[in-house]
Order: structure tokens, then C-alpha cells, then sequence
């Protein structure tokens, strides 16, 4: 009996190993998975529970009451939220597109470079290098209209009405894009350096041999070569401008009006200014939202790049 | 642990002597029986432990500064400062009273969030520390900015109090002087006057007749609003029901008088006119009346940043149909509850300390704006601080509240929106008064106020 005992049990034992190592590389992912779920599905789930209650300080201690679908009924009559929407969507698509654009012939033009070019990829990086609040100071003063050094200049140049920039609400939102392209076009020239750089030039040497011009050698085989690269780029950078404070906060606090609101200042003012909290949670999860389409369409791009290269 | 189970050393025993000392030196005015029971409460409290305080770095910051030193210098007692920026203040003060227990023993609460303390509870009502506790008449209450009536859930004169005023904010009517001399003019009392006066000094850009505030602009919007008879929000005491008075006929003709004297007399940029652009204009020479903030006086008197040193003069903001108004934005300092008894009484310690006649005097002269009338009434004369510190004693009776509400942060921010809106012309001064209405009843009601409905 003992022996039959042990020997189901050592049975049992090999069982359990086999089934172990099989599929050992699933358990690999455990502790992954657990570390992600703490991290990140937690604090996920605590902000969808939040979005669907209100929270409060009462007597020194955090009442949460659940309200149910209360803050999206706020949501549809919160006359702010359309405008900091479309300004973000303004926002992103101006910077990336612009800070694309400058960042891709920046990099073409540096690869070309053979002196000095440590001189000028150390140049373009400084704007990535300075703390966007002191970008952001530096840009207010500049900016100013009695006494910012743009204006000094084009009052020089004969400017009798110069603009009034932040203080203009049609120029606010575009006068915070100028200030992020300072700041951001580095970042995808970076990138797109390191994938230009990484480019097969002997594939360029053949088609001028074979009688192609400079742009079409760069339009025909470089650029789509490039196409991983960019939508990489671009795809990280959208995703930073999404979320773009630092910049709307100090230049122009969102305003005059709601010309340059956005919608991460706005959760801010919601969430910390106002201590809405619930409702502030409840447009944090919809600002993820709209950025996860972002991110998932950029994906499909990407594969659907790859897949017809 | 309790106060009673605590030995009494030598060092702490001095201490207590050195502030009940301090106590007796600086309240002449204060009964013996009065002295006798402070003197008592300060030495039952003697065990008194370092405190650290939550200050935000303002204009007024290094007289604050010098005001703790010297309480250090003259009690023994130690007080750590954390200096923090305005922006990260409320959110500071929020994360010091969620947890077990406060890293601060005392809080500096600005008037447009204070109420969230209170009504939560987040700080100690100052009578449960000492039951004996009396506030002297002369300290100023800013429209009961110390109380809270938990019944009305608003600040009343009838409330318990909660916290104890550090820094007496109000607005002042700033104006140079040397120009209004030489015309003859003396100061204006209505916004009719101040528009005359624009006119003959406005001259661009070299000079502006008038400013306003248009970023964050709702503080000085308010004083508009009770010039004519309204205000953001009321409380009928009679019946508990809130009004908005944005809806009112008056709430128009202040947006419209806000908005000519800012477009006619102020500067180009007028959409985009902070606290410092203005103070930067008037310390530059550039213009010659404004409203704003009291607190910005030393600023005009200092010669490293300011060309008009001695040619400034201040006064009661001017009114209108409804009268004169100074808006109250003053910070209060409150106790966290979440503080062992030792901790909330050394931190009393110190503000009955810094709320003395003698403190606040000195308080005032390096540089911070004092909370006690007799100390606006003694320095009134004072050749470096008198031509301000007049005018905010003068004030005194004009003070109004800012809505203070749990929502008053969500109010002031449709009140910002809503008027610079009908600057930009996105809005008529018609539809920027009733959408703001709309927005701030909604807000009550949400808040389960009991509102009237608009008219």
C-alpha cells in the first residue's frame, strides 16, 4: 500500500514537472504579467471606479459614493471639453506634421554632412536637452508684446502693428506649435538620423549609376525604406503631443477664452484646480481612449507597411 | 500622547516662559484674566516641538520669512519652512491631510480653497485645540475667511474657527501719483472718474490710462460685480437659498464698464494681462492707474526693477451705482487634523505669536502684508510704507468675499472663462453674463445647494 502510495505521489510529482517545463515559457511570463496587472491595470481599474463615483474629503477621510453614469451626463453639457478636443487634434497634427517634416530634412541633410557634423547633430539636439518649463519661460518672454525680443525685431523691420501673439486668439494655439517644434523637432531627428544613417547607400549608388536624380533616389528607395522609421517616429511623437501641459500651461493658461484650451490642461484644472475628481478621472479614461486609437492605427500602418515592403 | 504625559524639561520649560513673556510684552491692550489664561495655555503647551510649515514662495514670502526667524530668535522655538510654488501648493496641502499623519503642522491656505478644508475637516478647528482661544478684535476677519458654519456649509461670522489669517491680501487702486499732481487730480472714487482720468493720461504706447487683470481676471472682476449691486453668488440667510447674481441686469453693465476701460485705456495685449504684466507696466512708467492686488506695493517702491519709486500713490478701489468693493484674497493658515496634540499646539503656538501687534508690525516692515487694523492705523504714516498702507487700513470696511464654497475653484473658473470670452468677442457682455449664470447655478444645484432659479 505504502509503495503504491509513493509511487502515484512520484507519479504525480513528474506530472506536475512535465507539465512545468512544457510550458515553463508561459511561467517565464508570470511574474511580468503580475508586476504589469500591479502596475498598470490597478491604477487603470481605480480610475474607471473613480470615473463612475465622486470623491470626497469628509472628516480627514476619502468617501468615495457611486454616482453611476452622473459624470457623463456632466460631459455632455461641459461646454469646454469640445474646444480643448479640437484644439488638441489641431495641436498634434500641426506639431507632428510640421516636426516631422523638419526633422526628416534635417536628418537627410546632416547624413550628408561629412566636417563638422558632430558640431551640428550636437546642435540640434540643445532644444531637447533644456527643461520645457524653462523652454516655456524663455518663449513667454520672447513673446511678449511690450517687450519680447520678437517683436523689438519686428518693430525694427518696420512692423507698425505687431502680433500680439498669445494674447491673440487666433494666434495662441499656433503661437504654442511654433514653441513645440522648437522643442521636439530634435527628438524626431534623432530618430530619423539613426534610421537614415542605417539606410543601404550602395542601393542609392546604383540607381544613380543607373541614371536617377538626387530626389528621386531619396523619393523612390530611400523614403519608402524609411517608412518603419517614420511612422515609428511619428507614433511616439503624436502620443507626446496628446499629451502636451507644460507649454499650453505657462504660455497661455489655455486661453484668451478656450482658444488654446487642451484637453490634458483641462483634466488637470478638472482633477487638481476644481478637486473634481470623479469627473476629472472620467476624462483622464476618455484622453486614453482617443490616444490607444491613435496608437492602434499607427500599428496597423506599421504592419501594413511591412507586410508590402 | 497627550499633552499631561509629557515631562516637562528645562529647555522646553524656558521656552514657555519666553512665550508667555512674548504674550505679556505685546497685548497692552489685553486684560489681566486675558494674560493669565494664555500665559496658562502656553505653559501647559510647553512642550513644544519643531514645526514645519507649508509656505508657498510669493512676493510676500520673505517677509514671512523674516517674521518666522524672528519668533525663532525670540522663543527658542524651531520652525522648518517648506517653500513651495503657488501652482503646487493645493496640491501639498491636499496630499499632507490624506495621509496617517501631516509632514506639516501647519497648512497656508489661499481664500479660494480654504473652504475645501474646512468643510472636510481636513483642519483643526482652532477652539478644540485651546478651548480659551480668543481672537483679538484687531486681527481682521476678511468677511469671516476664519470661520465655518457647517449648517449654512459656508463661511459665516457665526462659524467655528478654523483657520487664522497670515496674510491680508485685498486689492488696492494704484496710481502714479506724481502725474495726478501735476494735473490737480485726486484719487478717483467711481469707475466714471477713472475713465476721465484715463482719457487724459492714455498716450500708446508710452503710456496707458488704465489696466486690468485678464488672465485669472475673476478677482478683480468681482469688485465690478458689487460696484453694481451684484456678485457671483449669494446666500440668502433668511430663507438658505443661493442666488446668482450673474443673471442680474447689473452683472452686464459691470462687464461692459470691465470691458471699455480695458479696451480703450489698456495696453494692445489686453487679452493677455497677468498680475506681472501689469505690475511690469506700472513699475515701467508705462501706465497710470490700475487695480490689483495690494500686495504688489512694495514692488513699485523697490529701485532695482521699479522708475517709479516715490511716485505712486493708493487707494479704495473706486465703485459704482452699488458702491465701492475690495475682493478679499487673502491666505489663511489652518491646523491638519491629522496632527498628535503636542504638534497642534506648538503650531498654535506660533500664529498667536506671529498674530501679535509687535509681530505684525515687524511682520509689515519686511515686506508682507499685515492682518491687524491697529498695524495698518500705525503705520498709516510710516514714510516708506504709509501711502499704502493707508489705503488698505481705509479698505477695511469694503472688504467683500469671494464666493467660498466647495465649488469656488469650478466658479472662478467660469467667471474666467465667460468674461474673457466677451473680450475676444467670442461672446456679447450679454451672453457671457447669462451662459455664466447658466454654468455657476448648475453648478449649485449639482452641489446640492438649494438655488434659486435664474430669472
Amino acid at each position: 500500500m505504502a509503495t503504491t502510495a509513493l509511487r502515484r505521489s512520484g507519479t504525480g510529482q513528474r506530472r506536475l514537472g512535465t507539465f512545468l517545463d512544457q510550458n515553463f515559457k508561459y511561467w517565464a511570463l508570470l511574474p511580468t504579467l503580475l508586476f504589469m496587472a500591479v502596475l498598470t491595470l490597478y491604477p487603470v481599474g481605480q480610475l474607471l471606479r473613480l470615473s463612475l463615483s465622486d470623491a470626497q474629503f469628509i472628516k480627514g477621510k476619502l468617501v468615495w459614493s457611486y454616482v453611476g453614469l452622473d459624470h457623463f451626463t456632466t460631459l455632455s453639457h461641459d461646454p469646454v471639453v469640445p474646444d480643448a478636443l479640437r484644439n488638441t487634434l489641431v495641436f498634434v497634427a500641426a506639431s507632428v506634421i510640421i516636426e516631422g517634416v523638419l526633422g526628416l530634412l534635417l536628418a537627410v541633410l546632416v547624413s550628408r554632412v561629412r566636417r563638422f557634423a558632430w558640431f551640428y547633430r550636437s546642435v540640434f539636439m540643445i532644444p531637447l536637452l533644456i527643461p520645457p518649463i524653462a523652454i516655456s519661460a524663455m518663449w513667454r518672454l520672447m513673446y511678449d508684446y511690450n517687450y519680447g525680443i520678437i517683436n523689438q525685431i519686428l518693430i525694427e523691420l518696420g512692423a507698425t502693428r505687431p502680433p500680439l501673439w498669445t494674447a491673440d486668439p487666433d494666434l495662441a494655439l499656433a503661437s504654442v506649435v511654433i514653441v513645440d517644434v522648437w522643442h521636439w523637432t530634435s527628438f524626431l531627428f534623432l530618430i530619423m538620423l539613426a534610421g537614415v544613417e542605417s539606410l543601404p547607400h550602395e542601393l542609392g549608388e546604383a540607381a544613380r549609376v543607373d541614371g536617377a536624380s538626387e530626389i528621386q533616389v531619396y523619393r523612390r528607395i530611400f523614403l519608402p525604406l524609411l517608412r518603419p522609421t517614420i511612422i515609428v517616429a511619428l507614433m511616439l511623437r503624436t502620443i507626446l503631443a496628446f499629451k502636451v501641459f507644460d507649454q499650453i500651461f505657462l504660455l497661455t493658461g489655455g486661453g484668451p477664452g478656450t482658444s488654446s484650451e487642451v484637453i490634458s490642461l483641462y483634466v488637470y484644472k478638472v482633477f487638481f484646480v476644481q478637486g473634481r475628481m470623479g469627473y476629472g478621472a472620467l476624462l483622464a479614461l476618455i484622453t486614453a481612449l482617443i490616444m490607444s486609437v491613435f496608437v492602434v492605427a499607427y500599428q496597423w500602418l506599421n504592419s501594413y507597411v511591412n507586410k508590402t515592403r | 500622547m497627550s499633552l499631561n504625559n509629557r515631562r516637562m524639561s528645562r529647555r522646553n520649560f524656558l521656552k514657555g516662559a519666553a512665550a508667555s513673556g512674548v504674550l505679556l510684552a505685546s497685548t497692552p491692550g489685553v486684560s489681566f484674566a486675558e494674560k493669565v489664561s494664555s500665559i496658562h495655555f502656553l505653559r501647559r503647551r510647553a512642550q513644544i516641538e519643531t514645526i514645519t510649515i507649508l509656505i508657498n514662495d510669493s512676493p510676500w514670502f520673505p517677509g514671512f520669512e523674516a517674521l518666522v526667524k524672528q519668533y525663532v530668535e525670540t522663543t527658542g522655538n524651531d520652525v522648518k519652512l517648506n517653500v513651495t510654488p503657488f501652482a503646487g501648493m493645493l496640491e501639498k496641502s491636499r496630499n499632507a491631510v490624506q495621509g496617517s499623519e501631516s509632514e506639516f503642522d501647519i497648512l497656508n491656505l489661499n481664500e479660494q480653497w480654504y473652504m475645501q478644508f474646512y468643510a472636510g475637516g481636513l483642519v483643526t478647528p482652532i477652539h478644540d485645540i485651546n478651548p480659551d482661544f480668543e481672537l483679538d478684535p484687531n486681527v481682521i476677519e476678511y468677511d469671516a475667511a476664519t470661520r465655518w458654519d457647517e449648517s449654512l456649509r459656508y463661511s459665516s461670522p457665526d462659524g467655528a474657527l478654523y483657520g487664522l489669517p497670515i496674510n491680508g491680501n485685498i486689492q488696492l487702486f494704484f496710481y502714479r501719483q506724481d502725474l495726478f499732481d501735476e494735473k490737480g487730480l485726486a484719487a478717483p472714487t467711481t469707475w466714471d472718474e477713472v475713465e476721465s482720468i484715463a482719457q487724459t493720461f492714455h498716450n500708446p504706447p508710452g503710456m496707458h490710462g488704465f489696466s486690468l487683470r485678464t488672465i485669472g481676471g475673476n478677482w478683480e472682476f468681482q469688485a465690478y460685480l458689487h460696484s453694481y449691486g451684484t456678485s457671483a453668488v449669494s446666500l440668502d440667510l433668511a430663507s438658505g437659498e443661493w442666488m446668482v447674481g450673474l443673471a442680474d441686469p447689473g452683472a452686464v453693465e459691470a462687464l461692459k464698464t470691465w470691458l471699455r476701460l480695458g479696451r480703450e485705456y489698456g495696453p494692445a495685449n489686453i487679452n493677455a494681462m497677468g498680475q506681472a504684466e501689469n505690475l511690469a507696466l506700472m513699475a515701467s512708467g508705462r501706465l497710470a492707474q490700475v487695480h490689483m492686488v495690494g500686495a504688489a506695493a512694495p514692488n513699485y517702491d523697490n529701485p532695482d526693477t521699479s522708475v517709479v519709486v516715490g511716485k505712486m500713490g493708493a487707494g479704495v478701489v473706486p465703485g459704482g451705482p452699488g458702491g465701492r468693493a475690495t475682493l478679499s484674497g487673502i491666505w489663511v493658515m489652518g491646523i491638519p487634523h491629522n496632527l498628535s496634540d503636542v504638534r497642534k499646539a506648538s503650531a498654535l503656538a506660533f500664529l498667536e505669536w506671529a498674530l501679535t501687534k509687535d509681530a505684525q508690525l515687524y511682520y509689515a516692515q519686511s515686506g508682507a502684508i499685515p492682518v491687524r487694523q491697529d498695524v495698518y492705523e500705525a503705520l498709516s504714516e510710516d514714510p516708506k510704507l504709509g501711502w499704502w498702507m493707508k489705503a488698505m487700513g481705509e479698505s477695511t470696511p469694503f472688504i467683500k468675499a469671494q464666493p467660498r464654497l466647495a465649488e469656488t475653484p469650478q466658479i472662478v473658473e467660469v467667471i474666467d472663462r465667460r468674461t474673457t470670452q466677451a473680450l475676444i468677442d467670442e461672446l456679447t457682455p450679454e451672453e457671457a453674463m447669462a451662459e455664466a449664470a447658466k454654468e455657476i447655478h448648475q453648478i449649485l444645484v449639482s452641489g446640492g445647494y438649494t438655488v434659486k432659479p435664474l430669472a
